[in-house]
């Protein structure tokens, strides 16, 4: 089975933050999988991946609950792959397939604990990690999307914004940096090549892979709220209108810290932040609310219009 | 200079007297700043090897002080006393009342993994600084940051649940860190929130911090996990011989 046809049914774990603030990621990324023709079937009875705090207290807790997913995955559905569109999820996941190859401390203690939740213990291997960035470049592929374009992006100008998670450690993503045709972890370029297919103009943008502080967003809001203010300035300094994001933590701390810079710096930046789901989306021809605009913190419903999208 | 030796040249370590003679030649003025001398003698010898017993510390023997994770890292940019580097080196050598210098700070680790991917020793300085944090905690050098208690609540209502409800845990946080949920930017954006969003939402939205989210047949998960952090966390108090530590204390009470 090559690729394009594997990535066409897979199992769908959205994570917690899909279901929270993150809602508008997982509309718009169901939306794009239904008029790409991609079928997502969700991981039942899914559970936390442990996200940036478990592992702050026991990383082989987090070990364990990453898991647990790909178990279901593998051993109650049947399935060999599993995309997770959130970077935590994506990160947690690869980061415990690693971990269960590479250190037996760490298989141990999964190996006891599923035993007593009662599930089949996962074993390194059962399953494919990818992100929503593999699943629409490896099934599709840029021209597969650019022929399918109906409302071209072709104006916008975008930074594409892809955070820690996506590439950092470098050891736990063995498929990157592999060559032509791999993704990078130094310059990451997925979200790129699709938003430019579906006819965006990207900039240059030299924070790709700068943390947004989203560990720390309400623990230490002041380091978050420099961060991004970092981000939002390189990006509007880029010639960006736009920021993509891939990420529901990077998305809302954009968005949260973008106000918060307003209110407690007086710094305002005036750029919009929209998941790469939902760009793609409405180049796909789906209407704004289709792909969750309306969800949103920062609101880009006019500038879209403008656009001639939405 | 080696690093070691930075503290000798903190403005409260230098002396300048405006009138000082010596053998007959006056010194004074900016030529007479002398350096106090000292000597280090309250060693920690345990340290490295305590730190090294709590998680993410495990590689930290492995540093030779490149100074890659400190060049790479996010914090140090917006704060130049955040340095990695200084810190697993005043680790190894014991340095501790060095390191209590920074403590407040330690904890403000973003988890960014700049560091990890530059360490051509894999010493993954993002877990040495949970450790370290961890550390100087359970030691009773901090109060908990706020970090921590944030990942307290966190793993509480995921080991509960097995999921998380994001508005129930930013409540949590908020009441357990005494701090006002009602600031000005916060309300500003759950009113920029509701601008857009569709009554079906919020009603999900409202019903979900009355019900939590739960995945269902976690109870034997939950249980596991709940005997699994009791056992780990006896068995760091017994790596950094909290037992010991308050057995002391205790006698000392005493008498």
């Amino acid at each position: 089975m090559t690729t394009k046809d594997k990535y066409k049914k897979v199992a769908y774990y959205p994570g917690c933050a899909l279901e929270g603030t993150g809602h508008a990621y997982n509309r718009s990324t169901k939306a794009v999988g239904k008029k790409l023709g991609l079928e997502l079937v969700e991981v039942k009875d899914w559970n936390c991946c442990g996200a940036m705090e478990v592992k702050n207290i026991d990383p082989k807790i987090q070990t364990y609950l990453s898991s647990r997913v790909m178990s279901t995955a593998a051993n109650e559905m049947d399935m060999d792959v599993v995309m997770a569109p959130c970077n935590g999820c994506y990160h947690n996941l690869k980061k415990a397939e690693y971990d269960l190859a590479n250190d037996k401390e760490s298989a141990e203690v999964v190996d006891r604990l599923s035993k007593k939740a009662g599930h089949k213990t996962y074993e390194s291997g059962q399953v494919e990690t990818i992100h929503a960035l593999d699943w629409i470049k490896d099934s599709i592929g840029e021209e597969g999307l650019a022929a399918r374009v109906k409302n071209s992006l072709s104006g916008i100008k975008v930074a594409n914004y892809y955070g820690c998670m996506y590439t950092r450690p470098r050891h736990i993503f063995p498929e990157k940096d592999q060559g032509p045709g791999s993704e990078s972890t130094s310059k990451p370029h997925f979200m790129d090549d699709l938003l430019a297919a579906a006819g965006a103009e990207n900039v240059d943008f030299p924070l790709k892979t700068a943390c947004c502080g989203g560990a720390h967003t309400l623990s230490d809001s002041d380091t978050s709220t420099k961060l991004v203010l970092n981000i939002l300035k390189a990006a509007k300094l880029s010639g960006a209108d736009v920021i993509a994001t891939e990420c529901p933590t990077c998305h809302s701390g954009l968005e949260m810290h973008q106000i918060r810079a307003e209110k407690m710096l007086g710094e305002t930046v005036d750029i919009k932040i929209l998941y790469f789901t939902q760009l793609l989306g409405m180049a796909l021809g789906l209407k704004a609310k289709k792909v969750g605009v309306h969800e949103n913190v920062s609101d880009s419903m006019k500038f879209l219009k403008e656009k001639g999208l939405g | 200079m080696p690093i070691h030796e930075k503290s000798l040249i903190r403005p409260e370590n230098l002396t300048t007297h405006d009138e000082l003679v010596m053998d007959g030649v006056d010194v004074s003025g900016h030529w007479s700043t002398f350096i106090e001398t000292r000597v280090v003698k309250d060693y920690n010898e345990d340290m490295q090897e305590e730190i090294a017993a709590l998680p993410g510390g495990e590689h930290i023997h492995r540093c030779w002080q490149c100074g890659s994770c400190t060049n790479a890292c996010t914090v140090h940019a917006i704060n130049p006393d955040f340095n990695p580097r200084y810190w697993i080196y005043l680790i190894r050598m014991g340095y501790e009342s060095e390191l209590l210098r920074d403590k407040d700070i330690i904890w403000q680790c973003v988890s960014c993994n700049k560091c990890t991917y530059a360490c051509p020793r894999d010493v993954f300085p993002e877990g040495v600084m949970k450790a370290t944090a961890h550390w100087l905690e359970k030691k009773g050098h901090t109060e908990k940051s706020p970090s921590m208690h944030f990942d307290e609540v966190f793993t509480e209502q995921i080991v509960k649940t097995g999921k998380i409800e994001e508005s129930r845990t930013i409540r949590r946080f908020f009441s357990r860190t005494g701090q006002a949920l009602m600031q000005p930017w916060m309300i500003e954006m759950v009113k920029r929130m509701l601008k857009g969003l569709p009554v079906s939402l919020l009603t999900r939205m409202g019903l979900a911090t009355l019900i939590a989210p739960r995945t269902s047949d976690w109870s034997k998960a939950s249980a596991a996990l709940e005997e699994y952090i009791d056992e780990q966390h006896e068995k760091q108090a017994q790596a950094l011989s909290l037992a010991e530590l308050v057995e002391t204390a205790k006698q000392d009470v005493a008498a």
